[in-house]
């Protein structure tokens, strides 16, 4: 009868998809702020270091020739230390850095030695332990509250970060539904300077978040997946392979030796194991056996799909490869565990991947900072107002005259 | 009129409180501010810059090799899930003895055999890590044992007293089984 009333109505779902789209971070924005400044400065963490210390950069000499490898870096490391227990060495996916040797020395302190890839210099040491790029990320991560202290099994914190990704992801979807035919922003920018605060922040929200809708969707399902990872883990649900079991060198392979240590395979020969019979793998993390019962574990990116390791044991008595993962021997819920946090750092491909990173997750910060702005100055009143409208039509249609 | 600005007053205090509550999730972020100077520590001790770890229990000869043997945290043992309580020690062996031990095992009461030995040390032979199992009903009067295997195949063991390396231990233990 009343035309207007059919015009009306998608009219008010609108308006309550977007009061939902405000009201959704508001109560929590200041947090949610902290949580994605500490994750923006988190992701370019390393190359932070890089700048402000020079020992942890490559600084390759004039006459850059090849690169160490594992075997020389011991070499360096026995030289300086006599005696000093090398558990890990790590060279760079970014050519920019130094290599990593996580050494151990016989008065139970340990450090992090930082070697040029070329020279074999040692550039700098670093206590293990706390480090900015670890502190970032425990701060990101699970706001340093510890792990397993009796309540959960991961940090508390970890659950009041990774539950922000559910606001996001609702925010995404619900800013996508109230703005009315996004994809012309990307056709015509707008982002006006002189109209004012509130007219800046409304711009650049919009204009920022279409831009970022796949970035956003990202960061938003991966934490909501550390959610759920965390939630499993509780539960006991297995992680790290088809068995579970570790695997271990029997006790019959290991040689018996009067003068000691038995001779092992050298790092480099372990590679070469490996590189025998498996095709594109290249070494990047070397950890050597923790006990006399352990494997070289050799960790290469995946060529074919990039967000995820491939690790493999080697026997260091007899050199057999006593277990390969490759992508596709992952058991699924190792491979989403590993390609989501890939997702969620974007540290699977080098600088301009991480860079690209940053410049997102600065652009999420301040959305997050423009959507608190835009909210001070309109939400407030039009949720009033809505209100009142609602209100009032219940009255009028609770009135009998 | 005195009234008037009584309800001036408290509506300027509503709408103040109104306004800034919307920030007060910013006081989580007190949490990481707090805890740094533990996170701090916290590393520093997984990191040995403290030595091998919170509390030193003591060196051992042990055969032809010595042994140190300190508490990772001066606390009970932890609840992990399914594996019931584990406590964390940690044991550093001499540098010339580092290349002639092939393993060091731990257990809480004396073990029958290699088999029955007990966890293994893992990591650099200067700061072991043992995460070993108490169950619930331990005697709290029990002795550690640690078994020293060389690569020669010779087996040697050191002992320490519960009370002497882990008093909470102790102390965990009897709580629990006051219940």
């Amino acid at each position: 009868m009343n035309p207007n009333i059919e015009a009306k109505a998608p009219r008010k779902r609108t308006q309550w998809w977007f009061l939902l789209h405000s009201w959704l971070a508001m109560p929590i924005w200041l947090f949610l702020f902290f949580v994605c400044l500490t994750g923006t400065i988190a992701t370019v963490s390393q190359e932070i270091i890089w700048l402000f210390d020079s020992s942890v950069r490559a600084n390759p000499p004039a006459d850059a020739g090849k690169m160490l490898s594992f075997d020389e870096v011991i070499e360096v490391i026995e030289r300086d230390a006599p005696g000093a227990y090398v558990e890990k060495i790590t060279r760079p996916v970014k050519s920019q850095f130094a290599l990593t040797a996580e050494i151990s020395y016989p008065d139970s302190t340990s450090e992090n030695v930082f070697i040029n890839p070329y020279t074999g210099e040692i550039q700098g040491r670093a206590a293990s332990g706390f480090n900015f790029r670890q502190f970032v990320r425990a701060i990101h991560g699970w706001l340093l509250i510890p792990f397993n202290t009796g309540f959960t099994r991961y940090s508390l914190g970890w659950y009041m970060v990774s539950i922000l990704g559910i606001p996001l992801l609702l925010s995404l979807i619900t800013g996508l539904v109230v703005y009315k035919k996004f994809w012309r922003g990307f056709l015509q920018p707008r982002l006006r300077f002189n109209r004012g605060a509130r007219v800046f922040w409304g711009d650049f929200h919009r204009l920022a978040g279409i831009w970022s809708i796949p970035f956003i969707f990202i960061i938003s399902v991966t934490s909501i997946w550390f959610l759920i990872q965390g939630l499993l883990f509780e539960a006991g649900v297995p992680f790290n392979g088809v068995s579970q079991a570790p695997v271990y060198v029997a006790r019959d392979e290991i040689p018996t030796s009067e003068q000691g240590r038995p001779p092992l395979l050298s790092a480099d020969q372990a590679i070469a194991q490996v590189n025998a019979l498996y095709d594109n793998v290249e070494a990047q993390v070397l950890h050597l056996p923790s006990t006399a019962f352990g494997h070289y574990r050799i960790l290469g990116r995946s060529q074919a799909f990039p967000l995820v390791h491939e690790s493999f044991l080697v026997n260091p008595y007899s050199g057999a490869i006593d277990e390969a993962m490759r992508v596709t021997d992952q058991p699924g819920l190792m491979l989403t565990r590993l390609s989501m946090r890939a997702l969620h750092t974007g540290d699977f491909v080098g600088l301009t991947l991480k860079l690209v990173y940053f410049l997102f997750g600065v652009l999420l910060t301040m959305m997050v900072f423009s959507g608190m702005r835009i909210w001070t100055t309109r939400t407030f009143k039009s949720t009033k107002a809505a209100i009142r409208q609602k209100t009032a039509r219940a009255n009028l249609a609770g009135d009998p005259t | 009129m005195s009234t008037s600005v009584a309800m001036q007053k408290n509506h300027k205090t509503h709408s103040r409180w109104f306004r800034w509550r919307f920030h007060l999730s910013g006081l989580l972020i007190l949490i990481p501010v707090v805890l740094t100077p533990f996170y701090i520590e916290l590393m520093s001790l997984f990191g040995g810059a403290n030595g091998l770890g919170e509390r030193v229990v003591g060196t051992q000869q042990v055969g032809p090799w010595t042994i140190t043997l300190a508490e990772q945290f001066e606390r009970g043992p932890k609840l992990d899930g399914p594996a019931g309580y584990m406590k964390t020690f940690n044991g550093a062996l001499c540098q010339e003895c580092a290349e002639q031990v092939k393993a060091v095992y731990m257990r809480l009461g004396k073990p029958r055999s290699l088999r029955t030995a007990g966890v293994i040390g893992f990591g650099s032979p200067y700061h072991m890590t043992f995460s070993m199992p108490v169950p619930e009903n331990s005697a709290s009067d029990a002795d550690l044992w640690l078994t020293l295997e060389g690569w020669d195949g010779a087996l040697h063991h050191a002992q320490w007293s519960l009370a002497e390396a882990s008093p909470a231990t102790v102390q965990f233990l009897q709580q629990l089984q006051e219940k």
